[in-house]
């Protein structure tokens, strides 16, 4: 593999990182000055430089970044930036690093992004379970305010920017941009009905775009480098670099930040990766972007590459980048029962088929384990899926029923096992005949 | 407009109209749905309305989709049937089949919904539906049954958008999602019992109607709320005679969809003790049964040599109150006005309750029947009067009892027993709004028709007729016999009433802006 810069993890191993000295020692701000000062650069010359650059939401969606920016209509109405650092998919901790290592990257790249969408009030929102963050995040905000990088005129530029960091509950759902609006507003954290779409009608009814941590932290080197830099890594339609978290029976876990289209052969068994599975242990399944896509057979796995064609090549998706490695020692149902567990538990319980439909799953699978199956339960299983599918506001229950789905079709030997063998019913005899009946 | 096709055939709607309402239009049915609901903002959750919009991917559901130039829907696709069909089947998972001892029962989308789209056994055993508890009491008046509901969100979304009061919500999440009152609120505003309405099944119930009657049979009479100036339209629902409960009925100019627990309770004053069945003559000890032609007889010897002193009612009908003044003229009377100044108000609120208590008074002001204070009843108290008064209860209203006692005699046009009726020489039985035809007009000069959902007791007459039958004892015949034929000469004699001469419809009519009358022989005359 060719050497490539790190954009996203330059500065994790540097002492200190996340202070604002040891940032600027390095470069930090950079993008910041070179954008406000004066001559610098229009908010529509940072939209058009991003969009060019093929920078896509690292959220999960993948949607091109400078395009969504490009949705914000030019009214009078105020506007803002909501960067998601809700980070719960379960397997995803790699926007946890960038906050803590290098949180002042996060608030340049939403400084650049308020700015390219004219917005003046910007929120970063933490998911609960990550309390010292939100004291690190804060900590960092503070320095910026006081250096004059946030505030009223920043370096002179006549652009205003207020940060404020917000700490959620605790949701899943959340993460979900229109939950996170809702739950940043006061409701209850569930998704809103599109149309209208957030970056038209979002956070209290004006445009909003909500960005992940890690989209957002790409922006400063693309401003400092240009778009064709940026280009100049991965692959034609997934541009620059991605974190891959990774977790499972490998001899290296942990987050790693890779180029477009690197072998996954390479991340698990390479050298400056993950070095290969533990002894002893082979490689089964491989879930890539996040519990919520479909698993991956080793086989199927070792012919990825990661980036967003070749995932949807094989079936999934790359998703927010948590890959979870599984070993030849795992059971894939009792894996599958913590996934659905977990979105039985999550789902915000508003649109029927998700309320009722994960909780079912859940059942069927918990009856299965518990060694209750019933012969016709997989078939169930598939056919509950199906009528969850696209049926919802949101993909909360296309969640669950992709790694559903995916498992039983790709493990179903597995599954099979825990089923009472199909038997013919019983002919039923009646034990007293109608003559025999009391009148 | 816009040209949409709905299941092959063409349509024109506004463009941007709501999808659901177009279907519904189009098809002369509405989709299946839950918590959609014309009067509430859209949530989109219950998913039941799923169509199929040509050109796009997924399902869509109608409710929150805006017809389009062009587009092109389908409504009833194999596809979307099945879609349908599964998604009430997430519904029903959880669903105690409790239909036998459910109020809901006969008027339950989810009952209509199954036989249309289900027709399936159930998937899950009887052990493992979430139990979500049963019969708790929320307010006054409604009950809550957590396990039935479908959490449509459609009573939160009223207590939030339409009284603001906020006492309902959904709590916990996922399938344990339940809806509850807030903790330390009971649902105790004056519109809980729409919640009731809302309620597409059972989880919501009317404290006051429950297990008193099968909806199957309720007979269902148009009508109009004589609870205050709004005039909500309303329905009666009634079996053998006996009103079981009033319902709103939708009205835009009027009431939306809405109606208040003061108007819907009023169903309880219509069997009553005090019913007055039959005409008597005779004041304490002396009173007696008697009969009509005798009262008759009683009203015109009380007006040998004496003047009669005519009092309509705020809660009596348009007609009434135009053939009373007819038969005042007719007979030589005084005509002392309509209501009794000041009272019957209370506290109103912005939604519907209005602080005008009674049904009709925009009706006398545009009659220029008038008003009288307890002043100007008294000084017509005198030996030389008699007075003679419709469906009000005066000597209650005066909070003064000795009020009456002036008068050489008082004859009552009434329904129930009151303070004025125990002092009425002759007490003429007649009919309630709910037994009987006329017209309310509401505060904002809105006519109304009342229809007569069942008859009153066998001997009372509706007070039209009494109108008529003492005009020609006195030997005056009316030109008019029945309510219908008053109406006709209202709509063709009085200013400002031409809008009736049509009849009134179901939505009621808008009578023009201003049209009062002078008092013809009004208070100040009476008082002059």
């Amino acid at each position: 593999m060719a050497e490539f810069p790190k954009i996203l993890s330059a500065n994790w191993d540097v002492e200190n990182s996340h202070t604002l000295d040891v940032y600027e020692s390095r470069g930090g701000y950079g993008a910041m000055r070179k954008a406000l000062t004066s001559g610098g650069m229009s908010p529509d010359e940072v939209r058009e430089l991003v969009k060019d650059s093929g920078l896509r939401g690292r959220g999960g969606a993948g949607f091109p970044t400078g395009v969504k920016w490009g949705f914000v209509p030019d009214t009078d109405k105020k506007k803002y930036l909501l960067v998601n650092a809700d980070e719960s998919e379960p397997g995803t901790f790699k926007d946890r690093y960038i906050m803590d290592f290098d949180p002042h990257m996060m608030i340049e790249g939403s400084i650049l992004s308020s700015y390219a969408i004219n917005a003046n009030d910007c929120f970063i929102y933490i998911r609960g379970e990550y309390g010292w963050l939100v004291d690190r995040v804060q900590e960092a905000v503070d320095e910026a305010y006081a250096k004059g990088y946030l505030g009223k005129d920043i370096l002179g530029s006549g652009y205003d920017l207020e940060m404020i960091v917000h700490k959620g509950a605790g949701a899943y759902i959340c993460g979900e941009e229109t939950g996170l609006i809702n739950s940043l507003e006061g409701r209850k954290g569930q998704p809103r009905i599109k149309p209208p779409f957030p970056a038209v009608v979002g956070f209290l009814d004006c445009p909003t775009i909500v960005n992940n941590v890690e989209t957002v932290a790409a922006v400063p080197w693309i401003v400092n480098n240009g778009a064709d830099a940026y280009k100049a890594i991965g692959t034609e339609k997934s541009t620059g670099t991605k974190l891959w978290s990774v977790s499972g029976p490998v001899k290296r876990p942990g987050n790693y930040e890779v180029p477009m289209g690197l072998p996954m052969k390479e991340l698990i068994y390479g050298e400056d990766y993950c070095q290969g599975m533990l002894d002893g242990v082979e490689l089964k399944a491989c879930i890539p972007g996040g519990s919520s896509v479909p698993v991956l057979t080793a086989e199927e796995t070792l012919a990825c590459n990661i980036d967003y064609e070749s995932f949807a090549e094989h079936g999934t998706m790359l998703g927010s980048g948590g890959c979870i490695v599984i070993g030849d020692d795992a059971s894939m149902p009792e894996l599958l029962k913590v996934v659905l567990q977990f979105y039985h538990h999550e789902s915000c319980g508003q649109c029927t088929p998700c309320r009722e439909g994960t909780g079912w799953l859940d059942m069927i699978l918990d009856r299965m384990l518990r060694g209750e199956g019933r012969p016709k339960d997989l078939e169930l299983l598939d056919r509950i899926g199906n009528n969850m599918m696209g049926t919802t506001i949101c993909v909360l229950a296309d969640a669950a029923v992709m790694p559903a789905q995916s498992f039983v079709k790709k493990f179903r030997d597995e599954f099979e096992a825990l089923l009472p063998e199909m038997e013919e019913p019983e002919e039923y005899i009646p034990t007293t005949s109608a003559a025999e009946m009391p009148r | 407009m816009a040209k949409i096709t709905i299941d092959g055939v063409e349509h024109e709607f506004e463009e941007g109209k709501n999808l659901f309402e177009a279907c519904a239009e189009a098809n002369g049915e509405k989709l299946p749905h839950f918590c959609y609901h014309p009067g509430l903002s859209i949530a989109g959750v219950c998913r039941m309305c799923q169509v199929e919009i040509e050109g796009v991917p997924k399902l869509v559901i109608a409710c929150n989709a805006a017809v389009r130039d062009g587009m092109v829907v389908n409504t009833k696709t194999p596809r979307v049937r099945s879609t349908v069909q599964n998604i009430l089947n997430f519904h029903l998972l959880h669903h105690p089949v409790d239909c036998p001892v459910c109020d809901q029962a006969g008027e339950c989308s989810l009952q209509d919904f199954y036989m249309d789209h289900g027709l399936y056994d159930a998937e899950i055993d009887i052990d493992d539906k979430i139990d979500k508890g049963k019969v708790k009491p929320i307010g006054d008046l409604v009950m809550l049954d957590a396990e039935r509901c479908v959490l449509c969100a459609r009573c939160t979304r009223f207590t939030s958008e339409i009284t603001k009061t906020h006492e309902l919500g959904i709590f916990n999440r996922g399938n344990h999602s339940e809806i509850d009152v807030a903790p330390g609120k009971t649902l105790d505003n004056n519109y809980s019992l729409n919640t009731v309405d809302i309620c597409p099944v059972g989880a919501l119930t009317s404290r006051d109607f429950r297990f008193r009657k099968r909806v199957w049979w309720l007979d269902v009479t148009d009508s109009v709320c004589p609870g205050c100036a709004t005039g909500c339209n309303m329905t009666i629902d009634h079996n053998e005679g006996t009103a079981y409960r009033f319902k709103p009925r939708e009205n835009p100019e009027v009431n939306d969809y809405w109606m208040c627990d003061h108007g819907r309770l009023l169903y309880k004053r219509i069997v009553t003790d005090a019913r007055l069945e039959h005409p008597t003559v005779g004041v304490g000890e002396r009173r007696e049964q008697s009969w009509w032609e005798r009262a008759y007889r009683r009203v015109l010897e009380l007006a040998e040599s004496r003047t009669l002193v005519f009092a309509g009612s705020p809660h009596a009908t348009l007609e009434e109150l135009y053939a009373l003044g007819r038969l005042a003229e007719a007979v030589d009377g005084r005509w002392l006005g309509a209501r009794l100044s000041g009272t019957e108000t209370g506290e109103g609120d912005d939604i519907l309750f209005s602080a005008d208590r009674t049904p009709n008074a925009e009706g006398i002001r545009r009659l220029g029947a008038g008003e009288f204070t307890v002043e100007q009843l008294r000084e017509a108290a005198t030996q030389e009067n008699v007075l003679v008064v419709l469906e009000n209860d005066l000597a209650g209203l005066a909070a003064e009892d000795s009020v009456l006692d002036g008068f050489a005699a008082v004859v009552t046009i009434a329904t129930d027993g009151t303070a004025t009726s125990d002092r009425a020489e002759v007490v003429l039985p007649t009919l309630k709004y709910a037994e009987k035809l006329g017209t309310f007009v509401n505060k904002d000069g809105r006519a109304q028709a009342l229809n007569a959902a069942f008859p009153g007791p066998a001997e009372a007459r509706d007070t039209i007729r009494i109108v008529r039958d003492l005009g020609e004892v006195f030997g005056h015949t009316f030109a008019w016999a029945d309510t219908a034929g008053v109406r006709g000469e209202i709509a063709s004699t009085v200013e400002g009433f031409g809008a009736i001469s049509g009849g009134i419809g179901p939505q009621g009519v808008a009578l023009d802006a201003g049209s009062v009358q002078p008092t013809p022989s009004g208070g100040e005359e009476a008082q002059a």
